[in-house]
């Protein structure tokens, strides 16, 4: 009676307690004789230290519970029941943030700008579901993570999607991860908040354009379940990485498999590997020659798409701000430019044919319309840049450093694509050999609905 | 069948969702360039038509570069004076009368004997009905723009938004006293005009009532300068006052209703003695956008003239 009143008590206890405790003054209030009274301007406080830490002890305690479920408990409800009650903490309760998911994209900036501060709350949350994992397998995708918990709930038809299928979509985790780290080393973006598809919800402030998109997101993952999680998710490769190392497991029966088949589609997630019986050793020869071709293939795919993304220098260094404002400045040259040879044209006609003072005002006239147009049409970055005082050298110089680490972070993204894909290459082509029905540990989110469909309890 | 179909529903959506986001990332399309704090007066323009309880009867088009004050006289006469020139309408609109003098009119009024006392900006000129000068005042002070007048036996009454101060004088241009002076023991606020807009007017038993605009009311004063009573709300809605100071000019009615003018979101609007809102006048759409200095004055049938100085026009409204 106790336990099953816990969850419900936490979720009260974490709903009703005050988000903004102070508030500071953030302008000093202007002075006005009128018996107006200011009304105090107030924006919220950063989440005390004490209440990170609060959160960092609810990350720890909800990944022991869940581990506990999943390992030992061995019960689905109870880990559904969990993940509820995570997306009302992590979700609806923290609004998504701090998350283990972005926190790839602070702890990338903090090694590469020594000026970044990382908070300690930050880098546990960053590091406790990776250790977690390291050891368990993936317990904080099972019932801790929000993202995974409301992803479930959509979950009405889903269909297997095969191994190929699932090998090809798994590349773009890979593409959304390097790109993440890419651009917050470089301090374009933090990329996976821009894209984070439930943190409007989680917020209700999500714009229509969001909406929209989460909509279709949850959609897809009515027939593909948890699609972010599969197929999207960062965080996810790193844990798919450390699972594959992780000691205890999820299995599937606490026993000895008897081979009845009932799990064999139980996972929604193409997690389960089916037992492959027949050993097909293959000769010496062959063997020597897939080697080889590995040996052959990870440098080459490696240099190869490092080349590429060194290539895509400009396209990826356009998303940066600094560099998007140089190209806007150049190109707002490039117009005067063309205006004042127009004007000299002008000035040339003008003096040939001494046009009347009436076709001059006339043309003065337009000039003045079309400079009224280009100030109308300008930026607003262009009006913050013309505003604070900075020189154009200024922002190209800066610009062309942003360059040079897209140059350098192109090669190193290019490359890592270029690695995960001949590393998903090699792995197809090793022989395997299994004999029972066996979670995959790297895929396997350790939700324990198999558990269900195992005759053999403990 | 019915699998492949959700694989490929599924998928479709998956992709969708992955291309939307690559190609809003890479994409060069500027943002959004609205400004979400933009302060779209549009919607507060709009006007309720059956508020509306005036129609348009005349309009008057003086020959006049500039217009700036506007009076009615004895017989219904329209007095409008702008720089250098006066210009007078007889009751159907028919020109009645012109002269000529020297400077920029602010602001005017008209004595019972037909004396016509024109604020000029830094000082005062009077003229007697056949527009001979008969005294010009001295310049009250450097910073002096004097933006309302009214005269009644009690003296000459000036709003001069220099000083965001009422002097009284008598009419030779003496000083007699200043009212409107912050004055928290007699709980007097002051005068809060941010805009050149300052207009005074008295009521019908010769009361003075000020438009402190930046307070969004207007207040009635004594002739001692004591502050006897006041109206007026800060509201984006039509039955109040807003924008940084408002109402620019008003005037008052023969049953004692006031007729005010704003700015910012330019209308006409009525209301009670006791400063309720009744109706309105003309509404945003009368005017052009960004008119100001739209001043009023109200002749013995309660007809509201409105000096138009976007449209150079006098526009004469009558109750429906």
């Amino acid at each position: 009676m106790r336990k099953t009143n816990l969850v419900p008590a936490l979720l009260a206890f974490t709903t009703l307690f005050p988000k903004t405790v102070f508030a500071i003054q953030r302008f000093p209030k202007p002075e006005f004789e009128s018996a107006y009274t200011q009304p105090q301007t107030q924006i919220p406080l950063p989440r005390g230290e004490f209440m990170a830490y609060l959160d960092v002890a609810v990350l720890l305690i909800a990944l022991s519970v869940v581990t506990w479920l999943v390992l030992k408990k061995r019960s689905r409800l109870w880990v559904f029941a969990m993940s509820i009650f995570s997306l009302g903490y992590f979700g609806f309760y923290r609004e998504g943030c701090v998350c283990s998911i972005g926190a790839i994209q602070n702890v990338s900036l903090a090694l590469f700008d020594s000026t970044f501060v990382l908070p300690l709350s930050v880098i546990l949350f960053f590091i406790l579901p990776l250790l977690f994992t390291l050891f368990f397998g993936r317990t904080f995708c099972a019932a801790v993570c929000p993202f995974g918990a409301i992803q479930d709930l959509f979950a009405f038809k889903p269909q297997a999607l095969g191994s190929r299928l699932n090998t090809v979509l798994g590349i773009i985790p890979y593409l959304y991860l390097g790109l993440a780290v890419l651009f917050a080393a470089t301090g374009t973006d933090f990329i996976i908040c821009r894209y984070d598809p439930f943190v409007g919800i989680f917020r209700f402030t999500a714009s229509f354009g969001m909406f929209l998109f989460t909509g279709i997101l949850l959609l897809s993952g009515i027939f593909i379940a948890r699609p972010y999680c599969r197929f999207l998710c960062p965080y996810g490769v790193l844990l798919n990485w450390t699972s594959r190392f992780s000691r205890s497991h999820l299995t599937i029966t606490p026993k000895e498999c008897i081979q009845c088949r009932l799990c064999e589609n139980s996972c929604p997630y193409d997690a389960i590997d089916i037992p492959v019986t027949t050993k097909s050793p293959e000769s010496s020869p062959v063997m020597v020659k897939k080697m080889m071709m590995m040996v052959l293939i990870v440098p080459v795919l490696v240099i190869a798409f490092g080349y590429a993304g060194s290539r895509m220098q400009d396209t990826l260094a356009g998303v940066d701000p600094r560099v998007k404002l140089a190209k806007e400045v150049l190109s707002g040259m490039r117009d005067a430019g063309s205006g004042m040879r127009d004007a000299g044209y002008k000035m040339q006609d003008a003096g040939y044919k001494m046009q009347d003072a009436g076709y001059k005002m006339r043309d003065a006239g337009y000039k003045m319309r079309d400079a009224g147009y280009k100030m109308r049409d300008e930026s607003f970055e262009i009006k913050a840049f013309k505003a604070s005082g900075k020189t154009e050298s200024q922002v190209y110089s800066e610009a062309s450093a942003v360059l040079k680490k897209f140059y350098i972070g192109g090669w190193l993204f290019g490359g890592f694509i270029g690695l995960a894909i001949a590393l998903m290459i090699g792995g197809r082509m090793l022989p395997v050999y299994r004999a029972d029905y066996v979670t995959n540990k790297g895929r396997c989110f350790s939700c324990a609905r198999c558990v269900d469909y195992c005759p053999v309890k403990s | 069948m019915k699998q492949k179909i959700f694989i490929i529903s599924g998928l479709v959506l998956l992709i969708a969702v992955v291309v939307i986001m690559f190609a809003d990332l890479f994409s060069s399309k500027q943002a959004d360039q609205a400004n979400p704090y933009d302060y779209k007066m549009g919607e507060i323009r709009k006007s309720d038509s059956t508020r509306s309880a005036y129609s348009e009867q005349m309009i008057i088009s003086p020959p006049l570069a500039e217009m700036h004050a506007l009076a009615c006289g004895a017989g219904d006469r329209i007095f409008v004076a702008g720089k250098d020139t006066l210009l007078i309408y007889d009751q159907p609109g028919h020109s009645a009368g012109r002269f000529l003098f020297n400077g920029t009119a602010s602001c005017m009024t008209l004595d019972k004997k037909g004396n016509i006392y024109i604020g000029m900006q830094d000082h005062v000129e009077i003229f007697d009905p056949s527009g001979k000068l008969i005294k010009k005042w001295k310049t009250f002070s450097d910073e002096s723009l004097i933006t309302g007048i009214a005269v009644s036996d009690s003296g000459v009454f000036l709003a001069d938004f220099g000083k965001k101060i009422v002097y009284r004088c008598s009419p030779d241009g003496r000083l007699i006293n200043r009212i409107g002076e912050k004055d928290p023991q007699k709980n007097i606020p002051g005068f809060i005009i941010p805009s050149p807009y300052f207009d005074l007017a008295l009521g019908k038993k010769g009361e003075l009532w000020v438009a402190n605009t930046g307070r969004h009311s207007l207040e009635q004063f004594s002739n001692d300068g004591t502050l006897n009573s006041a109206w007026g709300e800060a509201n984006m809605a039509v039955e109040g006052f807003c924008g940084c100071c408002n109402p620019s000019h008003f005037a008052l009615l023969s049953d004692g209703s006031f007729v005010t003018s704003e700015k910012g979101i330019e209308r006409v609007k009525i209301y009670s003695p006791r400063g309720k809102f009744e109706c309105v006048v003309a509404p945003p759409t009368a005017f052009i956008e960004g008119t100001r200095g739209l001043d009023l004055a109200v002749d013995s049938k309660d007809r509201i003239i409105v000096l138009d100085p976007e449209k150079k026009q006098l526009r004469i409204f009558v109750k429906k």
